[in-house]
């Protein structure tokens, strides 16, 4: 008996795991955009290395984007994710905005985030 | 000899009078248990182009049996209008017995032509009142599906197009800075999208000069389909008005009829027979209107 359900439980996992999992447009451009920020900001990166990879990622985002901004199935969509996605356009359709506004994707990041030069300058070292 | 035949011809022109009075006054329509028309107000509906709602509609109502009884009907009533008129030209040429027998048979075939009109309206008034049932049916989901629009969906589209907007309006540009640098070439998606994107359009052109794609119009002035929804079911109800006014003409023919029964067998007992005025016809036989000049002439 015991055998058995170790058996049904295992079947029931294998299916599980068998089943594609289908991410949205959306996840899939946050996933991307995550991955590229963390290349932006990433501090043990060399520079060349840190072009190669802002440069895939770039042209993943632009289709993703794209992909996004086309997909009819979103219109109207009432979901806190697509509620989020939409509530930043400078955000969430990060190359475009940046390229519109002939900002480098990290500049425009950090300013629609509210990290300015002068905000830094008016930063102070203190204990949290 | 002479008082026993008129005895007698009183006699059965009384009875034949007592039928076609308790007949004629109010006209019941026949039962018509397969002469039914059920249609739905379905989502696929409610998705078609105006027009094309009113001919799916129309096209449902032609396979019913309703719109079989009505054909039937109208048939029936064009081949009755068309023995009365036969029959009318037929009294104004006899004399004697044969001329009383042929008022005879003029007023039962009359009686006859106002049941079957009677059942057209029966017919019509059905058809009519089914359609503003579908009509109001579909304008109650319309409004129920745009009442689902909560202020918050109605904002997040709100935001959507604007993004749609923004990203469309600096697509162009963004392209070419984009693009300019061999660093980022077009990827599969990009040339195949704007490849699908020019046979859209051309299919997208096409059909809007298609002859069918034509847009709900009244009085060539383009309207939502809610308001041709609202234009159709005031035309139905318009249509329940005619039927209730032709009853009106049917109830007076009736009120003729039962008169010229009584013309008839007065006659009869007093011997003597007025003399017939004919009439020509009308444009529609199957018009109650072009009926009337059979029931005013004895």
């Amino acid at each position: 008996m015991k055998t058995l359900k170790t058996a049904l439980v295992a079947a029931a996992l294998v299916t599980a795991a068998a089943l594609p999992a289908r991410a949205g447009t959306i996840e899939n451009l946050e996933r991307e955009r995550a991955i590229l920020l963390e290349t932006l900001l990433a501090a043990d990166m060399v520079p060349q290395d840190r072009n190669t990879k802002v440069a895939v990622s770039k042209g993943r985002l632009i289709d993703l984007e794209r992909m996004v901004i086309r997909d009819k199935s979103l219109a109207g969509r009432n979901t806190p994710h697509v509620r989020a996605a939409f509530e930043s356009y400078d955000l969430t359709f990060l190359v475009h905005a940046a390229t519109e506004k002939n900002l480098t994707l990290l500049d425009h990041w950090l300013e629609e985030v509210g990290v300015s030069t002068q905000s830094l300058m008016n930063a102070r070292v203190g204990r949290r | 000899m002479t008082r026993t035949i008129t005895t007698r011809r009183a006699a059965l022109a009384g009875l034949f009078t007592a039928a076609l009075l308790a007949s004629a006054a109010p006209l019941p329509a026949a039962a018509d248990t397969d002469a039914t028309w059920t249609p739905a107000a379905s989502e696929r509906l409610i998705k078609l182009p105006g027009n094309y709602l009113k001919k799916a509609i129309d096209n449902d109502f032609a396979k019913s049996g309703l719109a079989v009884a009505l054909n039937d009907n109208r048939n029936l009533i064009g081949l009755k209008t068309q023995t009365l008129k036969d029959l009318q030209s037929a009294i104004e040429q006899a004399d004697g017995d044969l001329r009383t027998e042929l008022r005879h048979q003029f007023l039962a075939e009359k009686r006859a032509y106002l049941e079957l009109t009677a059942r057209q309206h029966d017919l019509r008034r059905r058809q009519a009142k089914t359609k503003i049932r579908v009509y109001e049916r579909l304008l109650q989901k319309m409004g129920r599906r745009q009442a689902g629009m909560t202020p918050q969906k109605v904002a997040l589209i709100a935001k959507q197009d604007e993004a749609r907007q923004r990203f469309e309006g600096s697509l162009a540009s963004v392209d070419t800075k984009l693009f300019r640098s061999t660093m980022t070439a077009e990827s599969r998606y990009a040339r195949e999208y704007a490849k699908n994107v020019t046979a859209i359009e051309a299919l997208t052109r096409a059909i809007q000069e298609h002859p069918m794609n034509a847009q709900t119009e009244i009085d060539g002035m383009a309207v939502t389909k809610e308001d041709y929804l609202r234009q159709l079911i005031g035309e139905n109800e318009a249509e329940l008005a005619l039927v209730q006014q032709e009853e009106t003409v049917l109830g007076f023919m009736a009120k003729l009829v039962s008169l010229d029964a009584l013309a008839l067998s007065d006659d009869l007992a007093g011997g003597d027979a007025d003399d017939d005025v004919a009439r020509d016809g009308q444009d529609n036989p199957t018009a109650v209107t072009s009926a009337v000049d059979l029931f005013v002439t004895r």
